[in-house]
């Protein structure tokens, strides 16, 4: 295991730990506000899909520095 | 319609009957019955893990959600879809090494071995049981509600439950979960094409999502936002729902059992990812059919706003096969429970293998027969039938992890805080207990409160053990 894939994923889970919790605050779901619009879009919505799909895209990069990965990918060579 | 749906009705039938035969021929043991002989790859392994996760739940659920609550409807699910991708990550990490080291039979006979008594078992057992039951019930009931909804004339609700049981149980006892696997597969991309379809027509009658959200407003500004206009999206529900959600993979046993067979970690890992992206696609394409609905079927009731927008809205053929994708998702869902709930059954008995796996058929007949029966009983109110069950299940998380995670076995402490955390959610449900814990929830307050608990347990026992250890 290397310690820098250990930091990494370490990274990635503080990440997924801080987005998720992010949700939840009144910066996303304001009591009866849905103003900024983003596009003809709502406010809860539009930053509702950037916290899910950036949590996606943070199990991409969890996947790859994923300390279990990085051993696998050593015992392949 | 009724051509199309005849045409693709018995194509779909042709194809499980092919999968079954083929998943029968296949079966050499009772593990390659049970666990698909836990060599799943990527493809088969996210579209069975996808297809387990959403269900009726989601394809007639969700838009009736948007449609009745607003917007606040996609940080309830897709959000916490999203972490539950990255969980997977992690517990699927972590419970494998687990099997690596103890075997696996049943997430109820792992935790038997991790605990090192057979209550851990047995509570987890019960649990799964209370509150899986329930969750299959509404995927039958669901679909029995549509059909019934779309061909008034022909069956009544109880009818149709009674026949998606049947078939269900036919394929699941002949090809074990070879054959669940594989209907999961056909019915993953039948969910995903149909919703997308539909949704685009949703879009087109709009013209565009703008003017989309701008009719909403117009109609009914609540639904752009939380709580939306019965208030139920509340931070309190939004947060409840997302540790229900999230704990998942850990508490459902169909979707333990999914990471465990796959084939190695880096399947695992890619699945992982493959199904947050699933789930995404799956969600964002609920919410322009919500979006109609709030305009066209603004005051209809759930089963007529559901007839209508997937089936006499649309195009003959497009209309056979959301009904097809509908009755495919109900048993997919559906099947993938009952079998989970017999194979945790199993890895709890002990004797002959063959007079276990008779044991196991035999219940799964029963819980198949449980939950037909609380499916003619229960209400409409699936999303939330549907949350219950979830809360339910994620009493159970911290006991599992505290299991999987603790390298030492965790007192018997964790597992009667577990049920009596269950006895009180339950107590709570039937009313002989308040619904709140002082200012929160009691769904919340209970996952906040057990897990604190199990968490101080463990924590206690380490640093005790770690002192003893050092004394001698």
């Amino acid at each position: 295991m290397h310690n820098g894939t250990l930091l990494y994923w370490r990274l990635c889970c503080l990440g997924a730990a801080a987005l998720s919790a992010l949700a939840y605050t009144p910066l996303v779901i304001p009591a009866g506000r849905y103003e900024p619009m983003l596009a003809g879009v709502p406010l809860t919505l539009w930053a509702g899909i950037g916290i899910a799909f950036a949590l996606v895209g943070l199990t991409y990069l969890g996947a790859l520095v994923h300390p279990d990965e990085d051993s696998a990918r050593h015992d392949d060579r | 319609m009724t051509t199309w749906l005849w045409i693709l009705g018995g194509l779909y039938l042709a194809v499980l009957v092919y999968a079954t035969v083929y998943s029968r021929r296949r079966t050499r043991s009772s593990d390659d019955y049970v666990l698909a002989g836990s060599n799943v790859g990527l493809f088969w392994g996210f579209l069975t893990f996808s297809a387990t996760v959403f269900s009726t739940f989601t394809l007639m659920g969700m838009p009736d959600f948007f449609r009745t609550h607003g917007v606040g409807a996609w940080i309830f699910l897709a959000v916490a879809d999203g972490a539950v991708a990255f969980l997977i990550l992690c517990f699927g990490y972590h419970i494998r090494r687990r099997v690596a080291e103890k075997g696996f039979k049943g997430v109820a006979g792992l935790l038997n071995d991790c605990y090192g008594h057979r209550w851990g078992g047995y509570v987890y057992f019960a649990g799964v049981f209370l509150f899986l039951v329930p969750y299959v019930a509404i995927q039958i009931r669901g679909i029995g509600i549509f059909l019934n909804a779309a061909f008034p004339e022909a069956l009544p609700v109880w009818g149709w439950a009674t026949v998606i049981v049947f078939i269900m149980l036919a394929y699941s006892e002949v090809g074990g979960l070879k054959a669940i696997i594989y209907s999961d597969a056909l019915q993953g991309v039948l969910l995903l094409v149909v919703t997308w379809i539909i949704a685009l027509g949703c879009i087109r009658y709009f013209g565009g999502v703008a003017p989309m959200f701008e009719q909403v407003r117009a109609a009914d500004e609540r639904l752009l936002s939380t709580p939306g206009p019965q208030g139920l999206f509340t931070a309190q529900f939004l947060v409840a729902s997302f540790l229900a959600i999230l704990l998942l993979p850990v508490t459902q046993p169909q979707l333990t059992t999914r990471i465990v067979i796959m084939r190695d970690t880096r399947s695992m890992h890619r699945m992982a990812v493959a199904f947050g992206v699933f789930a995404m696609l799956v969600v964002l394409a609920t919410l322009p059919i919500g979006m109609y609905g709030a305009i066209r079927y603004a005051d209809a009731p759930t089963s007529e706003f559901l007839a209508n927008v997937l089936l006499f809205d649309q195009a003959p053929a497009v209309a056979a096969l959301a009904a097809i994708g509908l009755i495919a998702a109900a048993m997919s869902t559906a099947d993938s429970q009952i079998f989970a709930l017999g194979g945790e059954l199993r890895s709890l008995l002990s004797g002959h293998e063959r007079v276990v796996m008779v044991r196991t058929k035999l219940a799964i007949v029963f819980f198949a027969g449980a939950a037909l029966v609380f499916a003619i009983l229960s209400s409409d109110q699936l999303v939330l039938l549907a949350r219950v069950s979830f809360a339910g299940t994620s009493l159970l998380g911290p006991m599992v992890l505290a299991g999987i995670f603790s390298r030492r076995p965790p007192g018997l402490e964790v597992v009667v805080v577990t049920a009596l955390g269950v006895l009180v959610f339950l107590g709570s449900l039937a009313g002989w207990l308040p619904a709140t814990l002082g200012p929160v929830r009691m769904d919340l307050g209970l996952i906040l409160l057990v897990s604190l608990i199990i968490l101080g347990s463990v924590v206690f026992r380490h640093a005790h053990a770690r002192t003893v250890s050092r004394v001698s």
